[in-house]
Parts: C-alpha cells; sequence; structure tokens
C-alpha cells in the first residue's frame, strides 16, 4: 500500500504544478479543470490511508469505496449530459479520468 | 452591441485557452474533437469553452450529422475596440437586472436540474421556485388534479405541499377539483 499511496502523492505533486504553469499561461478555467483532478487523487489517498487503518476495513473496502465513486460521478456525468450542461459534463469526465487512473495503479499494487 | 455583451466578450476572450481556440478558427470552421486533437485539451474541455465563447457572441455553430461545427462570428470579430469600449449600456433597467440575477441565484441555489432540493422557508424565495415549477403549466388550461401532481411529483416528493401553496399564492385557481393557471 505505501507504493500506492506514494504514487498518489506524485500525482497530487504533478497536479500542482500543473495548476500553476496553467494559471501562469493565463489559462484560469483550465487551472480549474486541473484543481478538480488534483483534488480527487487527494480525496482518494484520504479515503485509502483511512480504510487501510480501520479495523476490519483494509484493501478490499478501498476498491469498494473507488466503486461507489465511480457510480455516483458516472450517474452525475449522465444527468449533466441529459440537461446539456456543458461545465458539469467537464468536471465529471475529468473526476472519472482521475479515478480511472487511480484504480488502473490500485490493481496493480493489488495484484504485486 | 451593449456595454454589458461588451464585458462578457472581454471576460471571455481574457483567457488564452480561448484566444487559441478563436486563433484555430481563423483558418476555417472547425468542430470540438478536431480543435481538441490541435490544441491538446480533453473535447469536454473544448465544449466547456466552446458554450462561453458562444454565449458571449465569438462563434456559431451549426449541427452537422453526429458534429457540432463552430466558425468565427466575424460580425463581433471585425468592430474595432473602441467601438466595443464605447458600447452604450444595456436598456433594461438596473432593478430589473438585479431582480433576475436573484431568481437565477435561488433557482441555482434550489434547484438540480429539474428536481427541487427542497422547498424554501423564506416566501420570496419559495414564491421564485414556484414560479418555475409554473412554468410546466400552460396559462389558462384546465387541468385535473391527478394531472398537475403528476408533473410536479417528480420534481419534489411533497407535490401536495407544493400544490396547495401554488393555489394559496395565486398562481393556481381550483374549482370543482380542477386546477387553472393565472400568472
Amino acid at each position: 500500500m505505501r507504493s500506492f499511496i506514494e504514487y498518489l502523492d506524485g500525482k497530487l505533486n504533478e497536479g500542482r504544478a500543473e495548476i500553476e504553469r496553467l494559471s501562469a499561461e493565463g489559462r484560469k478555467d483550465d487551472a480549474d479543470f486541473a484543481k478538480v483532478s488534483t483534488n480527487i487523487y487527494e480525496v482518494c489517498k484520504t479515503v485509502s490511508q483511512a480504510l487501510i487503518s480501520r479495523p476490519g476495513a483494509g484493501v478490499s473496502a478501498i476498491g469498494a469505496k473507488f466503486e461507489h465513486f465511480r457510480a455516483s460521478w458516472g450517474a452525475a456525468l449522465d444527468k449533466a449530459k441529459q440537461h446539456d450542461d456543458a461545465k458539469a459534463v467537464a468536471v465529471e469526465e475529468i473526476k472519472l479520468a482521475a479515478l480511472d487512473d487511480v484504480i488502473a495503479h490500485f490493481q496493480e499494487v493489488k495484484e504485486a | 452591441m451593449t456595454r454589458e455583451n461588451a464585458l462578457k466578450l472581454f471576460k471571455c476572450l481574457s483567457d488564452m485557452s480561448r484566444l487559441r481556440i478563436v486563433q484555430s478558427l481563423t483558418l476555417g470552421e472547425m468542430y470540438t474533437e478536431l480543435l481538441a486533437e490541435r490544441l491538446e485539451l480533453t473535447p469536454s474541455t473544448v465544449s466547456f469553452h466552446m458554450k462561453k465563447l458562444e454565449d458571449a457572441g465569438v462563434v456559431v455553430s451549426r449541427k452537422e450529422q453526429y458534429y457540432t461545427v463552430y466558425s468565427l462570428n466575424r460580425g463581433i470579430l471585425e468592430q474595432t475596440v473602441f467601438q466595443v469600449v464605447t458600447s452604450e449600456p444595456d436598456e433594461i433597467d438596473e432593478q430589473q437586472k438585479r431582480e433576475e440575477q436573484y431568481r437565477q441565484k435561488v433557482i441555482k441555489a434550489f434547484f438540480d436540474y429539474d428536481k427541487l432540493r427542497s422547498i424554501p422557508v423564506q416566501r420570496k424565495k419559495k414564491l421564485i421556485c414556484y414560479e418555475r415549477i409554473a412554468e410546466r403549466f400552460e396559462i389558462g388550461r384546465v387541468y385535473e388534479e391527478k394531472e398537475v401532481n403528476e408533473i410536479i411529483s417528480p420534481i419534489h416528493e411533497d407535490y401536495c405541499t407544493i400544490r396547495r401553496d401554488m393555489i394559496s399564492e395565486g398562481i393556481f385557481k381550483r374549482e370543482d377539483g380542477r386546477y387553472v393557471r393565472l400568472k
């Protein structure tokens, strides 16, 4: 699990650098989207650390939590698409892309 | 162009990604996926920027099979900066504008798209929400109570309270179990 948390820390650092770069380039809205993505890595790190130390929870609880996020944000994306809400569609897609990345790395760590 | 639209235009263009999109469109019309590829952005991010550009009148769009094709609105862009900065204020009076902004704020706070999150306690806010719900009904048409319930219940589970409140607020008139929207 340590390597998974290290990977999340790496993504957080990359995200922070990206936010700074985009802001410096005068791309405020893109920087805001990068904040959304970075925040997902932060949330996943917090959830993982909390669940791994909770008695009776552990690795399977982390996977279940991530799947819960995916279902919830997937539903929010469908709703945004239905209502042609361009901003919400962009935000939900960014959240899901970051989560998919997290889940893929989580699976690798789990199987290792 | 009004002064308000000029402000919207400047706000919209003060973003490097949108400026790059506008520059790309000077080469000709393009669709979202192509712009995304050129600018190394995701299609949904490009769609978000296109919506802003369209709202500010910088671009126009048309549907072509599965794609939305965008082109520049040259009428706006060919104005001089002097013409834009000397534009006249909007004719809608300030009070009316503030009321509309407040209305939009309340709707944003209490509605999750088509669903009412909760019935506001404050009467002014409640009225704004009920007026929004009333838009689902035609003025002057007679509705059976069952129809009224069927229209309101997907918006909020407590459709009975809303229906009754809408009568007491004079939005609906009830006669012989039938309802007519008055305003």
